[in-house]
């Protein structure tokens, strides 16, 4: 398949071209945008595409953002049809059911000239910081989410269309930042159009398609050795998620079938749940993304450009209705949660064909608090987007899970410094540390998770909207399950409430009170009672495992006085373990929580407190919202 | 430091810089005027030795010199190979893993086995004492010394032999982490001790930690071998200043240095940025480009109305895996593509050029050395532009066949391609990657990187200028005297330099200007003495202030100059303005009427040294004198489609004004400048070579 004709060395200069494109346009949004959410959340993605929409080259921001782009300039291809289309024009969409995700993903596009013909599109999506709708709560459909853009010409033969900026200024609760934020978006395409007129003129344009057609088919080429490297077979799995925010406790199935055969993958999403009433949901391309990022993170993780010739292999069955396929007018506003765990569920499926490729496990969620409350100086509304602290991910037959990472939905997304935090805000961080015995016990131990402690200096609203708090990080091959997310509130001269659920709404707390956050680990890999004794008791020095952790998991009966551990013990309590088909995986309970703990009474929107009501309404009133998150 | 018992000083100043694989040297005659150079190699075990061999090579001693300017890969290396010492961290209560946490971000999105950056100190080596500073700078919980005094025990037990110590807020309030050091000081003597405040008053606790744990996992190491060099600077009768260059170009003495080895990481390539500045200012360029290619790398600096682009931070050991180290030094972009970078077929019949690099041992295939991989060195063989009897002024012969041999066998027959087509491949992938890099510290910065000539050294980077130039439509490339020994050069022309940054969060609005320059004049009286006690030669004394600003709510910063005038005279419109323009050119945008904070102040005190004036070379006609002449041969170019008849010169005879239109090859002892069909050279009145590239 591989394309002989094309000029290997013309291949290598336009396949850097387009990588160094991609990037340009990715530091130039960055560089211009208006809102944190592009600048340091990172969630946008930008790149270049063929002319028949296909993934050329693209800049994430968000890797599980890998299909919507290109499903969008599909969509809009075959809306107006090439003809249809002029030079200057720029297309835009926000429609979730294209892209996949929420009302907030604006996305623009042109297409690029060459001689009169269209040969590519340049196309930039970027998390608008408010697209109206809803501030609070839980939304039960995609008309509360806020304003619904259809494919349209914002630009036509480069003239402005007054009427659609218009009305996005009219349905936008900050229009300034969001026009700001539109006009780094129209740079970055700009960029990507001029960057590929550049490489035509250079190496003219069968030059430049035909290194395009060649990218492809390295990467295909890629991809389809490694998938013949698995054996041929059919390979099942299944996770839960925790809820859907409404039927609160009631599992939602993630169900997944992957079949090998030869050098194709395909795979089928059926027994995916339907799609639910709460903001769970996302579109069709979500659900194909996290097929094509699981495929890409087994076979051709590190090859550049990301690019569709990786996909060529694979097909994805996908029907209509699923919580990752939902069908309007389902609430789409946290669509990046679940295919997270789709991406998770994939790979455990494929466990037992390549134990060598795949990962345990992971927290599978950004773990953000939305909070807003008045500055105790100056009695200005101000807004925290709390959390992104990163989590413990699955271990791998190798090697143990890494410690506070972000979650697989986001990429290069960046914490927020403490002393930042504190010098703006009226808060003080007491602890962000790693999370003692948070890992899952394996022959390699699961990634660690954290734990931020956060001590108010003023009254202040909270509210999560976190996952995977029941539902574990499972381990493979024996590993065990880790510690899930928690959500925690500690009210003054009152013991801590650990909730049951992550979605914790409109809770009003007082100066003095404090709320933690704690991020799941990583699943294990293998039984625990093979870790090697010596990697025990270093995890015991290190503070990774408890000296009862590392006996009740690992089997390893550590000297308190040494801090080794007694080999003869060790080995016996070992050999009983096993005997007696210890230790035992718990995969769907919350660790850490007695059973006299609270059970959180889930405040839906518009069952809040009077207090809290009055609260929300004057936040509203201000014209600042503080329901944002990070996808 | 002016060493003890020093006699009256003689008149050199001898200039080091220790690379992987050559030392070289620069002497400066102050006597004279004349500058003399050597190269040795570079002797990993005992590095003293290849610098004596270099200062020998240059018929020079170190009792004939006043100054010995040193720069040094000692402080990168033992943290790239991790050969530091047993190191323990002491920090806040609650914010031991910060190192290990760190940002939580995943570069490479989609690789299951991507890793975290490892920490220099294992989570059983950091340990939290109960203190608490606000950010406001206020102590929430005090700090007792019964508390430092239970830690000490454990770090008594564990037998540290360095200790750093970051404590919250350090950079608003530093008086627990001064505190602490006196205490631990005094507690375990012989433990080499540092405390974050001394490198960086900015905030960030992960950049702070990881600084100051770097700086005490290299100090001991660095301590020593700065020891050996006074040792040996003793007993050669050495009666001058011994200087270090640091990552900003600025020099500063031994002392210090020792306190401080962080800010040596970067010595070398700061030089060669520092030498570009230099020669900007003597032919009158406000800016351009500093192109520098060596071995195994390719970096890139900028020169803005005369002054280095700095930056605030860098990743060391790459963005995706390194550790940050937050310090004021050069902005260098750098890209694994070297003379030793080697080609290999991808998957898919796909060709790549680094970043996996043959070295120096075994080096490329035609050094014989044993390397099998085809190089870029190898490739600029077989296609005639490196002369096989004339490499090193033919102190080594280089292996034609060999070179073809291994192109043909790995690389253009599997392809298809002709052993030229291959290797003139091989050359462009490389040229294209470097371009990248050099978009990197222009593009991406703002900057329209066809706006500038283009200054290219190190030994490779005359070899492939022109190509560079091409790929960025850079119009004018020059090649200075002696390209192999630019950075050495650069240390001579270098000053002693302090650098200050604090963060004080402020708005703009509210800035008490009394109150800024309280804190502006502390730190620079603090930084004039410092430059004054390290040399006797100091000349001027200049003081350059900049503050980091960015509009409300923004997260990232931009660093702004503003004239000390512009304080005095408390001029907020000024600062706002110059915040304005600066976030145009950086970000594409401003705005005027969105109100601006300051994030951190910044201050640089330079110490004029005198700098070597440059003699003037023989003037001669358009014409090349015959005896420049190396003949004609065979050269590879694909744009004049193959073998062309390609005039060669010996730099050493050219003469000012003369004219050479490409193709053609200027060679000189470490280094070859390669000139494509239509290029336009000219020497210059100093002997650079300037060259007008045909651009299509």
């Amino acid at each position: 398949m591989a394309n002989t004709k094309m000029d290997p060395v013309l291949t290598e200069i336009v396949r850097n071209g387009l990588v160094a494109a991609s990037e340009e346009m990715k530091s130039n949004l960055m560089r211009t945008a208006y809102n944190m959410i592009i600048y340091e959340a990172l969630d946008f993605t930008v790149g270049l595409f063929d002319k028949e929409g296909n993934t050329v080259s693209i800049g994430i921001g968000l890797p599980t953002f890998i299909r919507g782009m290109s499903n969008t300039v599909k969509r809009m291809i075959a809306h107006y049809g090439l003809d249809a289309m002029d030079d200057g024009d720029v297309l835009l969409t926000n429609d979730a059911y294209i892209t996949g995700s929420h009302l907030n993903h604006m996305t623009f596009c042109v297409p690029v000239f060459w001689q009169g013909e269209i040969v590519a599109f340049a196309a930039c999506m970027a998390h608008w910081i408010d697209i109206g709708g809803t501030l609070d709560g839980m939304t039960l459909d995609i008309y509360s989410e806020g304003l619904q853009m259809p494919i349209v010409k914002a630009w036509a033969k480069g003239v402005q269309n007054d009427d659609v900026f218009r009305i996005i200024e009219m349905n936008v609760r900050i229009p300034e930042r969001a026009m700001g934020d539109l006009r780094a978006q129209i740079a970055a395409v700009k960029t990507g159009e001029r960057r590929m007129l550049e490489m035509l003129t250079k190496y003219g344009r069968d030059g430049v398609l035909g290194a395009i057609e060649a990218i492809y088919d390295q990467s295909e080429a890629i991809v389809r050795e490694q998938i013949r490297a698995i054996p041929d077979g059919v390979y099942e799995a299944e996770s839960f998620m925790d809820d859907d925010g409404v039927d609160h406790g009631k599992r939602i199935t993630i169900g997944v079938k992957v079949t090998v055969k030869g050098d194709t993958m395909e795979v089928d999403l059926t027994n995916v749940s339907d799609q639910v009433k709460g903001f769970f949901n996302s579109g069709r391309a979500a659900g194909i993304s996290a097929a094509q990022v699981a495929l890409k993170c087994l076979t051709a993780a590190l090859d550049m450009p990301i690019n569709d010739g990786c996909f060529r292999p694979l097909t994805v069955i996908l029907p209509e209705g699923k919580v990752v396929n939902a069908t309007r007018p389902a609430p789409m506003r946290m669509w990046m949660t679940f295919p997270m765990t789709v991406i998770d569920t994939i790979f455990k499926s494929l466990a037992p064909a390549i134990p060598g490729k795949v990962i345990a496990g992971h927290h599978a969620d950004l773990v953000v608090a939305n909070i807003h409350g008045r500055s105790p100086q100056t009695k200005k509304l101000f807004l925290y987007l709390g959390g992104l602290i990163g989590g413990g991910w699955g271990a791998k037959q190798t090697e143990d899970g890494m410690c506070a990472t972000i979650a697989i939905n986001d990429g290069d997304t960046h914490n927020g410094p403490s002393e930042q935090v504190e010098a703006k805000y009226p808060l003080i961080v007491e602890k962000y540390g790693l999370r003692e015995n948070s890992g899952g016990a394996g022959k390699q131990r699961g990634g660690l998770g954290t734990e931020q402690i956060v001590h108010l200096q003023t009254d202040m609203m909270f509210n999560t909207q976190i996952e995977r708090v029941e539902s574990r990080p499972w381990g493979l091959f024996g590993g065990l399950s880790a510690y899930g997310n928690q959500v925690a509130i500690h009210r003054q001269g009152k013991d801590e409430t650990v909730f049951t659920t992550g979605k914790v709404f409109s809770q009003l707390l007082k100066s003095g009170d404090r709320y933690t956050l704690r991020s799941g680990g990583g699943g294990g890999f293998g039984s625990p009672l093979d870790r090697k004794r010596s990697d025990v008791e270093d995890d015991v020095r290190q503070g990774y495992v408890s000296i009862p952790m590392a006996k009740e998991h690992y089997g390893v009966v550590i000297d308190r006085a040494t801090m080794k551990a007694d080999v003869a013990a060790t080995e016996a309590l070992r050999a009983e373990m096993r005997a007696l088909g210890l230790p035992k995986d718990i995969p769907l309970t919350s660790m850490a929580i007695s059973q006299t703990a609270p059970r959180f009474k889930l405040v839906q929107g518009g069952v809040m407190s009077r207090h809290a009501r009055a609260w929300h309404d004057e936040a509203q009133a201000d014209g600042l919202i503080w329901m944002r998150c990070c996808s | 430091m002016a060493l003890p018992n020093a006699r009256p000083t003689g008149t050199a100043r001898i200039a080091a810089d220790v690379g992987g694989t050559f030392t070289d040297i620069a002497i400066f005659d102050e006597r004279t005027g004349s500058i003399r150079l050597g190269k040795a190699l570079t002797t990993p075990d005992h590095l003293v030795d290849g610098i004596n061999d270099g200062v020998a090579k240059s018929l020079a001693t170190f009792a004939e010199a006043n100054l010995f300017l040193h720069g040094t890969t000692v402080a990168i290396n033992t943290l790239l190979e991790r050969t530091g010492a047993r190191t323990a961290l002491v920090t806040t209560k609650g914010f031991r893993d910060i190192y290990e946490i760190g940002r939580v971000n995943r570069p490479e999105a989609y690789n299951l086995y991507f890793k975290k950056h490892k920490p220099l100190v294992e989570r059983a080596l950091r340990f939290e004492v109960n203190e608490r500073m606000m950010s406001s700078g206020e102590v929430r919980f005090a700090l007792h010394e019964e508390e430092l005094e239970r830690v000490a025990k454990l770090l008594d037990e564990e037998r540290i032999e360095a200790l750093a110590i970051l404590f919250l807020h350090s950079y608003r309030n530093p008086s627990h982490e001064i505190a602490a050091k006196q205490f631990f000081e005094k507690r375990l003597p012989g433990v080499y001790i540092t405390a974050s405040h001394e490198l960086s008053q900015e905030y960030r606790e992960f950049e702070r930690t990881s600084t100051v744990a770097a700086n005490a996992y290299i100090g001991p190491r660095v301590r020593t071998y700065l020891g050996e060099i006074v040792t040996h600077l003793k007993t050669q009768q050495f009666g001058g200043s011994f200087l270090i260059v640091q990552s900003t170009g600025g020099l500063y003495d031994a002392d210090r240095a020792q306190a401080e080895c962080i800010r040596m990481l970067e010595s070398g390539p700061a030089a060669g940025v520092i030498a570009t500045q230099s020669l900007c200012r003597e032919v009158g360029w406000p800016k351009a480009i500093a192109f520098d290619m060596g071995g195994t790398t390719a970096k890139s600096g900028v020169i803005l109305e005369g002054e280095v682009l700095m930056t605030s931070s860098s990743m060391i050991g790459g963005y995706a895996e390194g550790l940050p180290v937050q310090i004021p030094m050069i902005d260098i972009q750098e890209v694994g593509t070297g003379g030793g970078s080697i080609a290999r077929l991808g998957p898919a019949r796909s060709l790549r050029v680094g970043p996996q690099s043959a070295g120096a041992s075994p080096g490329p295939v035609c050094y014989t050395l044993g390397g099998t991989e085809p190089t870029v060195t190898d490739a600029n063989l077989v296609l005639g532009r490196l002369n096989a009897n004339r490499f090193l002024g033919g102190d080594m012969k280089l292996d034609l066949e060999a070179a073809r041999e291994a192109l043909r066998t790995k690389i253009a027959e599997p392809l298809g391609l002709s052993i030229e087509r291959a290797a003139d491949g091989i050359i462009r992938i490389a040229a294209a990657s470097m371009s990248n890099v050099v978009k990197r510290v222009t593009t991406e910065r703002g900057l329209d990187a066809r706006d500038f000539p283009m200054v290219a050294f190190g030994g490779a980077g005359p070899l492939h200028a022109v190509l560079v130039a091409r790929d960025l439509q850079i119009g004018k490339v020059i090649i200075p005297n002696a390209p192999g020994h630019f950075s050495a050069y650069g240390m001579l022309v270098a000053d002693l330099r302090r650098d200050y940054v604090k963060t004080l969060f402020t708005p703009l609005a509210n800035l008490d200007f009394d109150k800024l320059e309280t804190q502006f004049v502390a730190m620079e009286t603090e930084g004039e003495r410092d430059v004054l006690a390290a040399s006797n030669s100091i000349g001027a004394v200049v003081v350059s202030r900049g503050l980091d600003m960015r509009y409300v709510g923004q997260e990232h910063a931009v660093t702004v100059d503003i004239p000390v005038a512009a304080f005095k005279a408390k001029d907020m419109a000024e600062v706002k303005r110059r915040f304005d323009a600066v976030h145009t050119v950086r970000y594409g945008y401003c705005s005027e009427k969105e109100l601006a904070e300051i994030v951190s102040i910044r201050t640089s005190v330079a110490g004029a040294m005198p700098k070597p004036a440059l003699s003037k070379i023989a003037t001669g006609s358009a014409a090349p004198p015959a005896e420049a002449s190396n003949g004609i041969r065979k050269v590879y170019f694909s744009a004049a489609g193959g073998w062309v008849d390609t005039h060669t010169f010996q730099r050493e005879h050219l003469r000012a004004g003369n004219v050479i239109i490409g193709p053609a090859l200027i060679e000189e002892y470490a280094s070859t400048t390669v000139m494509l069909p239509g290029d336009k050279l000219s020497v210059d009145a100093l002997g650079n070579l300037s060259i007008e590239v045909a651009n299509g």
